[in-house]
């Protein structure tokens, strides 16, 4: 395991326009970890996420590191190719714009050079096969009229393709039954290798159950309020969120 | 015979009677036709330019899409080249001062596909402005009375011709005004490309096309306007569709610099369908402002429009668009929608639609935005490593893909090279 994390942030707060909805976060994450952000609604999760991708919506203070290069200068796009993913909680309808259209496009930027023909159809077919999406759908316009669980499965999609090495997963679970859960989880396992780290942030412990997490983090109010192992996951799933609530100190997410 | 007719009032342009009856004469059209001249010329006399308080004209001053002569000074011909010829299909080049070149495919020429000089079809008397009368509007009366560069085109009845007929009108310098006559005849079918190309700072185009669709026809008629940068032009067009007819109208509309368009059809016949699909393009300082009519004069009846709008730089756009439907038009359907993307801040487009329904047996939506590039799209497609530029282009192009799938394949190579070379232009100057 490579010493530098795959990504830390540092002192990470985050406002929309003067409001601080994230107030301070650290969180570093190797190559090979899973890490779980969890979270009751409204703690600022989904904001935490969108803004480490570089949302433009968001005003982000504090650094951010990808590989140990600091990032929080730079586009979403540039992020994107150094190797960090957002699975978005609600994923983005695009209409006239094909989703083999699109993903030849990412992939192609991802790598910097365009894909050939023949081996961009074999990644698209494996991967589409993996997720159990109907070869179809390469056709489609982008989640445009897709269910909820397809567009989750699209985004797991593109996490195989594109291959990051640091993958934020907002609220993935959400919007899946069981059967959906497990490939959709099933394709995250399968895409984070050993030289990947996953941020998964969630409100439930439900895919917890498919993704072992190596650490669990618990956000309120826009703080990590308490860390620990796997085990912290299912005691959340047992207590609640409420018995931290007086836990408003902060406390380091390493 | 009623006085001599004289128009002459200020700030319009001479059309009298003497030019009217030498035009005829030279195009050597026979009495039938010269009197519907006649009658338009004396409707022109009697109709103001349009005033800018009338709804239709409030985003487009009329006198700036008039040529200072009408009549006598039309240049030569332009010279233009012969599209080819479609497979299975038809091209005709309509210029104004000679008649029409026309190749056929064999297969056209064995159904029957007749193709004549407006002004040497000895029938067309009787159904020239049924469809657009010269009472339609001021544009339409001048069309009326001075066309120059005239077609009839007639698909017999039951026929059915595989390749397209491009009709290439290119704009020539000074005053260009074209007249189209079309008759789909009963259970025929046949796909119509108009195209208004070519032209320069000094051109002037007044064109009107009457599309008659008879019972059971079924007809696309695609508009593709690429005139060259400067000209000003006028557009009416109005589909008659007969019971149990089908029409799908493709609009195509990017250049010149004043463009006016006036389109439509009217559901004359229960059964009948009507679909318009079609974008804009506008950039530099082009002014667009395209009309949309459809009108329900049958129950039964059924229409549908997207009409799509991207602009940059410092263009304008206005659209209008009426969904009619009379009384006597129960279980009818009708659907309208404009969608606008404004691509800078310093472009501007205009939406009006509007309903005239007279019947409660309807079903009737229409809808209307005007909107800049969707920054959650964007950064949909930056967080997957697009750089920005090319994710706009991307849902630009996406934003027209469901239009130029409906282009006619005959033309679609050279409106998606069109499309591109926009869309090259469009590189984020907008954030």
């Amino acid at each position: 395991m490579s010493s530098t994390p795959v990504f830390s942030c540092r002192n990470v707060h985050v406002f929309v326009e003067d409001k601080e909805i994230v107030r301070g976060v650290d969180l570093d994450i190797s190559a090979g970890e899973k890490h779980a952000l969890m979270g009751p609604n409204g703690s600022g999760k989904s904001t935490l996420a969108a803004a480490l991708m570089g949302h433009p919506g968001y005003r982000l203070e504090g650094e951010i590191y990808l590989d140990g290069v600091p990032v929080s200068e730079m586009s979403p796009d540039e992020r994107a190719r150094r190797g960090m993913f957002l699975s978005f909680q609600y994923p983005v309808a695009v209409p006239g714009v094909s989703v083999a259209n699109f993903l030849r496009a990412a992939l192609s930027a991802r790598r910097g050079e365009d894909v050939p023909v023949r081996e961009f159809r074999e990644i698209l077919t494996n991967a589409f096969s993996l997720l159990d999406i109907p070869k179809s759908f390469m056709g489609r316009y982008l989640n445009d009229g897709f269910s909820g669980g397809e567009k989750k499965r699209l985004e797991i999609l593109q996490m195989l393709v594109l291959q990051p090495t640091f993958a934020l997963l907002d609220e993935t679970d959400s919007g899946l039954d069981i059967d959906a859960l497990k490939v959709v989880s099933e394709g995250i396992n399968r895409a984070s290798g050993d030289d990947v780290g996953v941020l998964l942030v969630t409100h439930y412990q439900r895919i917890l159950n498919y993704i072992r997490p190596d650490r669990v983090h618990v956000f309120m109010k826009g703080r990590v309020v308490r860390s620990g192992g796997a085990e912290l996951a299912t005691e959340l799933e047992e207590r609640g969120y409420d018995w931290l609530e007086p836990e408003l100190e902060p406390v380091a997410g390493r | 015979m009623a006085n001599p007719v004289t128009a002459v009032p200020e700030a319009r342009p001479l059309l009298d009677e003497a030019a009217v009856r030498e035009l005829s004469q030279r195009l050597g059209e026979n009495e039938a036709l010269l009197e519907r001249r006649l009658e338009a010329l004396r409707v022109f006399a009697d109709t103001a330019l349009p005033d800018r308080v009338q709804h239709l004209w409030r985003y487009s001053d009329p006198s700036r899409l008039l040529p200072s002569a009408i009549l006598g000074a039309a240049g030569p011909a332009a010279a233009a080249e012969v599209p080819e010829l479609p497979e299975g299909g038809a091209v005709i080049l309509l210029r104004a001062g000679a008649p029409p070149l026309v190749r056929l495919s064999d297969a056209a020429e064995k159904m029957g596909l007749r193709v004549a000089a407006l002004e040497l079809d000895g029938d067309a008397a009787d159904r020239l402005g049924t469809t657009v009368p010269a009472a339609h509007g001021f544009f339409e009366a001048l069309n009326g009375a001075a066309w120059s560069a005239g077609l009839s085109l007639e698909v017999p009845p039951k026929a059915r011709l595989e390749g397209p007929i491009r009709i290439v009108v290119p704009a020539a310098a000074g005053s260009s005004i074209p007249r189209l006559l079309v008759r789909i005849g009963e259970l025929a079918e046949a796909t119509v490309v108009e195209e208004h190309a070519g032209g320069t700072e000094e051109s002037y185009v007044t064109s009107v096309t009457e599309i008659e669709a008879g019972p059971g026809a079924h007809v696309r008629h695609m508009l593709l306007q690429s005139w060259g940068a400067g000209v000003a032009g006028h557009l009416t067009t109005r589909a008659r569709l007969d019971r149990d007819a089908d029409l799908a109208t493709i609009v195509v509309s990017f250049g010149g610099s004043r463009v006016k368009m006036d389109l439509g059809a009217v559901l004359d016949g229960p059964g009948a369908r009507s679909e318009l699909v079609g974008f804009v393009l506008g950039h530099d300082r082009q002014h667009m402002d395209h009309h949309t009519v459809h009108s329900h004069r049958s129950g039964r009846t059924w229409s549908n429009i997207d009409f799509k709008v991207a602009l940059t730089g410092y263009a304008r756009s206005a659209y209008t668009g009426v969904i009619r439907i009379d009384e006597e038009a129960g279980a009818t359907e009708a659907y309208q929608e404009n969608r606008n993307l404004l691509l800078s801040e310093t472009c501007r487009a205009d939406t009006i639609p509007e309903l005239e329904i007279l019947t409660d047996d309807v079903q009737c939506t229409h809808g209307a935005t005007v909107a800049p590039l969707d920054e959650e799209m964007v950064f949909y497609l930056e967080s997957r490593g697009i750089p920005r530029e090319q994710a706009e282009r991307l849902i630009v192009r996406g934003f027209l893909e469901k239009t130029l799938s409906r282009v006619p394949e005959a033309v679609r190579p050279q409106v998606v090279e069109v499309v591109e070379e926009r869309l090259s232009h469009f590189l984020g100057g907008h954030r």
